[in-house]
């Protein structure tokens, strides 16, 4: 068995927890009111904004043997920098300004969430990092499209104005899914699997609090 | 009850399930097994992991079940099949070797249902609202199948350009001939109970309500001539074999279909997702069903109007 798909069967309790969480499973169906969604995009534009920083912590610690997936990050980081600006537009579009998101103080959970990837990248192994895309990139390929239209349905938002971050991500990740799952396959040392196991799991569960906090 | 059965149902109900609650009739040896997978009551990997763990320990424990009873404790759902979050996940990862798994884990079900016989377990499901794909596909194998008048089934797969890959073919071919079963798979329909019984696909169609006395009756009905019955049903299927082989070839040829499923496909599959989660909550009575039937009214308008077959972007 490869270990993407090895990946699938340890996580798919953790994947479903997220999936079944009251708060995810109301917003997929009916959308969220507007307030709701301005904290939201608040949360993730802090989630967004640390991401490439995470990827970098990583991508300084990973040793010659994981040059692949060092890459990997490279590449990835190219293709998310500036989209947190994504974040920025949506929340303008809905009535929250610039000034009024950098005044946002983030949740704990999404302080959690960020601050166990850091911590990860530096104390577990670096390629971590690949638990905390792979959960990013499940919830933006497999719910960020449902969801964004649930919440285009329930705010009658016009085209991808105010849903711009959650609507591309959802085509965009698609590809991204694709290449991930080719970069997890090449780890093969058991130990770093469940470091990665491990982080897609913790990611799961906070994210899933961040959602259920809002 | 001897010693070691006791031990042996001990065990086999003090295991800690989640998606599955357990109960058991020494009268008849009968294990009731009541299915809950909120707030998508689907075949999940975990909950087919659970599924999985009580037959093996009900075949670990010879003899000890004589019957196999499965039921919904969702209200209004049997099951909607597979997971269809997990596919457009696999989809998306274009990981052909983890939607094969997910297929070898259904057909794993579907197999031990064939051979319960075998094993001395007559087995009995009892549909009490709607069953998709994968749902229906799971609920053919049993020996005695029940419905209640306002449960519907159907495949819808056609729907999205995918077809039901673990078992339909074989098993509607087997109880309702090819015609229906083309019928039935290649147009996405959903179907009413009496309709089912009409095809010889349900054994028993009772009003609502009264499905938990059909089951008492079934197995009352069965056990006095529990042996025999079993015997035949072993023979049924020398007579009309349905392989693991052929199963599992059908898996790779749905694992190969779902990898050429396009963008569009998958928007509909999530429509279709999303319906099943609205029927979970609130409460609310629209679900995957009415969302099938928009989609088959949208596809008629289409044709009537403009003669185009294609959906509208979703």
């Amino acid at each position: 068995m490869n270990f993407f798909t090895d990946v699938i069967e340890r996580t798919d309790e953790a994947r479903r927890a997220f999936e079944t969480n009251p708060v995810v499973v109301e917003a997929v169906a009916h959308g969220m009111e507007i307030q709701r969604y301005r904290t939201l995009l608040c949360e993730l534009y802090h989630v967004v904004w640390h991401f490439n920083p995470i990827c970098a912590a990583a991508a300084s610690r990973i040793t010659d043997e994981f040059a692949g997936v060092r890459y990997f990050l490279y590449q990835h980081m190219h293709e998310e920098m500036g989209h947190e600006q994504w974040v920025l537009n949506d929340l303008e579009a809905i009535g929250l300004s610039k000034r009024q998101l950098l005044e946002y103080q983030p949740s704990p959970q999404a302080l959690a969430l960020c601050g166990f990837n850091y911590w990860a990248a530096d104390r577990r192994h670096p390629c971590s990092v690949l638990g905390m895309m792979y959960v990013l990139e499940v919830i933006a390929a497999v719910y960020g499209g449902p969801f964004s239209a649930a919440v285009k349905e329930g705010l009658l938002l016009q085209n991808d104005r105010g849903t711009s971050f959650l609507s591309s991500h959802a085509t965009l990740d698609a590809v991204h899914m694709t290449e991930l799952r080719e970069i997890l396959n090449q780890v093969t040392l058991h130990e770093v699997q469940d470091t990665i196991v491990e982080s897609i799991c913790v990611n799961f569960h906070q994210i899933t609090h961040v959602f259920a906090a809002i | 009850m001897s010693a070691p059965e006791s031990i042996g149902i001990a065990a086999l109900l003090s295991r800690p399930y989640k998606y599955v609650r357990l109960e058991w009739s020494s009268e008849l040896s009968a294990l009731r097994v009541r299915t809950c997978v909120t707030p998508i009551q689907c075949y999940s990997l975990s909950a087919m992991g659970e599924l999985q763990r009580v037959l093996l320990d009900v075949a670990d424990n010879a003899g000890l079940v004589k019957h196999f009873v499965m039921t919904s404790d969702v209200p209004g759902v049997f099951n909607f099949g597979g997971d269809l979050s997990l596919f457009v996940l696999l989809i998306r990862a274009r990981d052909h070797e983890s939607l094969r798994l997910y297929g070898r884990r259904c057909v794993d079900l579907l197999w031990w249902m064939e051979t319960a016989a075998q094993l001395g377990v007559h087995t009995t499901v009892l549909v009490q609202g709607d069953t998709l794909g994968g749902g229906l596909e799971s609920v053919l194998p049993f020996h005695k199948v029940i419905f209640e008048r306002s449960a519907q089934a159907g495949f819808p797969e056609v729907l999205f350009n995918s077809f039901p890959g673990m078992g339909a073919w074989n098993f509607t071919i087997r109880k309702a001939g090819f015609a229906i079963a083309n019928e039935m798979i290649l147009s996405g329909k959903l179907y009413t109970a009496q309709q089912l019984y009409d095809y010889h696909l349900v054994d028993m169609v009772v009003d609502d309500g009264q499905g938990e006395e059909a089951i008492e009756e079934a197995l009352r009905s069965v056990h006095p001539r529990l042996r025999g019955t079993l015997a035949a049903l072993q023979a049924r299927s020398v007579a009309a074999p349905v392989t693991y082989e052929s199963l599992m070839s059908i898996v790779e040829r749905w694992t190969a279909n779902s990898l050429n499923l396009t963008e569009r496909d998958l928007k509909l599959m999530e429509r279709l997702a999303r319906a099943q989660v609205r029927k979970g909550t609130r409460g609310m009575s629209e679900g995957a069903v009415e969302e099938i039937k928009k989609v088959e009214l949208d596809r008629a308008w289409g044709e009537e109007r403009t003669g185009i077959t294609e959906w509208a972007p979703l």
